[in-house]
């Protein structure tokens, strides 16, 4: 069942593009292992549609019978997007696709990958620690913490009105060029073997009460389609 | 804690480090026939030619991509590589050749820290004996040389403690015993520095030290860096890839591309108005951390070329958005926009018959040449011509002639201008727009 999904419907891009293409492999045999464990078309079709994708993402398609050593970092990231896309999924995973990039490839990634939200109404579910990404590319926005979600809502609430101190904490350590002044959450995530009791992020939280040491706060929507998981989210409304 | 730039300089104190015209070139390893029938010698001009000078107490940034050579250039400086060209002064003593005792001697002066801090340290020596190691080394310069060994040991011990807190690294009586192992991120960069500061260098090369930490840890080694510089006067260079930490703690910036400094000067200036297209870019794709000021973004085209080969004139040619047609175009910058021409479908379909395929045009220096077909070579001379209408307009101004010779095409561009240090509004800048 996972198989009928998994490619076709949701298909996944990882955060280092140099490990995870086959060194052995040609990048169209890339494509047609792939189309191939999809569906019965013929290995022309299956090639037509391989250069397609790598067209699409600016990549020759003379390049096709080329090896990924053969590739920069921006490329291969480029031709990782390209195979995912080629059997047209609706919804796209990128786990840190930009992570190991330099900053202008980054850049281009991303808007490569903007520009695919629009022209194929896909969904995009970007896996980042990187909140400057975040605020250039999401329309909503979830936070997590020590496993737990702890905040969750439009793009704007969460940086305009952000309710959890946790996500308060984590957009005022962002660094960028107008910061004035450094910030930083004190302590470190907790240890997943033993998480803290009631609220997780309790330990480090500068509001913290009794309360949050023993009871685990429920994800409550605040505001329509802003929600938070903390006792007192209400005082940062 | 005071803002980047505020932080006052009494008056301009000495020069403790100048490079004059380094270079570091790096042999590339091919095998024995390859390298017999190759005549010129092959290798990857990782620094190639940069002079700067930091003042004691400052922190001056070395900012670029991946590749560009900055961690080549900070090597360099603690000697950990030789350099193939150039100079290096370290307060005023000339360090590029110095090896042996000498080196070892400089080494306590100078200090690096390196970008991932759980390589750096030993995963089977305890925190506090890494702390400690670089007295040992130096034992012979350290430390009271009558006493016995006990007491030399009960002494560096305490050195450690001390190097311990003065880099907030506590309770230190119990992380002494600890192994790297059972430190978080931040506590074995703070460890990394104790045991840099130990010596008491004068000058601390820092590696991409913060980029590997998390953003609230990052903020508090950075801190820690900026109250160092304050209490002892200590001076930096700050290498790496994120402008935005580099504004917050540098005096001085320096924005490197494939070996060459294209602009260096004040920080301030530097960050309130950049000069360079390259500096331009590099701030532009900061991602603003507000969704209320998405804008579309001017970005430069491809990637890093390869340092075997750097482009002619400016390197940054090939993908800056301001480029001149006296920039340096070369042969190859024709055969990679035809590359893209006829691997576009729109426009390159039937000049792919003609011009096609890619693999058989050949650039050299400022030419490229294509063998083609007997019948059809006046063809390919329009068609490269009809190409080039399209091409961007200062390739197509750099151009010198299309010819046609028995069956070769031939596009042959002017030589470049050459490429001049310009001062500029307080900064030196490498860029024909401002010459």
């Amino acid at each position: 069942m996972y198989r009928l999904i998994r490619g076709e419907e949701i298909a996944l891009i990882f955060q280092d593009p140099m490990t995870r293409l086959s060194p052995l492999m040609r990048i169209q045999d890339h494509f047609l292992e792939e189309i191939h464990a999809h569906e019965s078309v013929s290995s022309t079709e299956a090639r037509r549609r391989a250069r397609e994708a790598l067209v699409s993402m600016g990549i020759h398609e003379t390049r096709i019978r080329n090896y990924p050593h053969e590739f920069s970092g921006g490329m291969r990231q480029r031709i990782m997007i390209a195979l995912a896309l080629v059997l047209k999924p609706s919804l796209l995973i990128a786990d840190e696709p930009t992570t190991s990039l330099d900053v202008i490839v980054e850049a281009q990634i991303l808007e490569i990958l903007q520009d695919l939200k629009e022209a194929y109404h896909m969904s995009l579910l970007l896996i980042t620690h990187n909140l400057g990404i975040v605020a250039e590319v999401c329309d909503r926005v979830a936070v997590l913490y020590a496993g737990k979600l702890v905040e969750l809502g439009s793009v704007r609430d969460i940086f305009h009105k952000p309710l959890h101190p946790y996500t308060q904490g984590l957009l005022s350590s962002v660094i960028h060029l107008e910061t004035k002044e450094l910030h930083s959450i004190e302590g470190s995530p907790p240890d997943l073997i033993a998480p803290p009791s009631g609220c997780r992020f309790h330990p480090r939280c500068s509001y913290a009460e009794p309360i949050c040491t023993e009871k685990i706060p429920p994800l409550v929507e605040f505001e329509p389609g802003h929600f938070a998981a903390c006792h007192f989210g209400d005082k940062f409304l | 804690m005071t803002g980047p730039a505020a932080v006052a300089q009494p008056e301009p104190a000495h020069e403790i480090l100048r490079l004059d015209n380094l270079e570091v070139h790096f042999p590339v390893k091919m095998p024995f026939v390859q390298r017999l029938l190759q005549r010129d010698e092959t290798v990857v001009h990782a620094v190639d030619g940069v002079s700067f000078g930091i003042r004691a107490g400052q922190i001056l940034g070395l900012v670029g991509e991946s590749g560009c050579g900055k961690s080549t250039v900070g090597r360099a400086c603690v000697r950990l590589v030789k350099p193939t060209g150039g100079r290096i002064f370290f307060d005023g003593q000339d360090i590029t050749e110095l090896g042996g005792g000498k080196l070892r001697a400089l080494r306590r002066r100078i200090q690096i820290i390196f970008q991932d801090p759980h390589a750096s340290l030993n995963p089977a020596m305890t925190i506090g004996k890494a702390i400690g190691h670089p007295l040992r080394i130096h034992s012979s310069e350290y430390g009271p040389q009558a006493t016995g060994r006990e007491e030399f040991g009960e002494w560096i011990r305490q050195k450690a403690l001390g190097a311990m807190r003065e880099v907030g690294l506590t309770p230190e009586e119990q992380l002494y015993y600890k192994y790297p192992g059972d430190l978080s991120g931040g506590q074995k960069q703070r460890a990394v520095m104790a045991r840099a500061l130990i010596l008491e260098p004068n000058l601390l090369v820092v590696d991409e030290g913060v980029s590997m930490l998390d953003m609230s840890v990052r903020a508090k080694v950075l801190e820690l860096m900026l109250d160092l510089k304050r209490r002892h006067g200590l001076t930096y260079l700050f290498i790496t890839h994120d402008l935005a930490t580099a504004k917050f703690i540098c005096d001085k910036i320096a924005i490197m591309y494939l070996g060459r400094i294209v602009e260096i000067g004040p920080a301030s200036e530097i960050y309130a108005d950049p000069k360079h297209p390259y500096t331009k870019a590099l701030l532009q794709v900061i991602p603003i951390p507000d969704p209320d000021r998405r804008a579309k973004k001017v970005l430069p085209r491809g990637e890093v070329p390869d340092a075997v080969h750097p482009p002619a004139g400016c390197r940054f040619h090939p993908r800056c958005p301001a480029v001149l047609a006296s920039c340096g175009w070369e042969g190859r910058d024709f055969v990679d926009f035809l590359d893209e021409h006829l691997s576009n479908p729109k426009s390159g379909g039937e000049d792919e018959s003609i011009l096609g395929p890619i693999e058989d045009w050949k650039a050299k220096g400022l030419v490229a040449s294509f063998e083609a077909d007997t019948l059809r070579a006046g063809m390919a001379v329009e068609r490269v011509k009809a190409v080039l209408v399209e091409a961007p307009v200062a390739m197509k101004q750099a151009v010198e002639s299309v010819s046609l010779q028995n069956r070769t095409v031939t596009v042959r561009f002017r030589s470049p201008d050459k490429l001049l240090q310009t001062k500029v509004q307080g900064r030196v800048v490498e860029c024909l727009l401002y010459q």
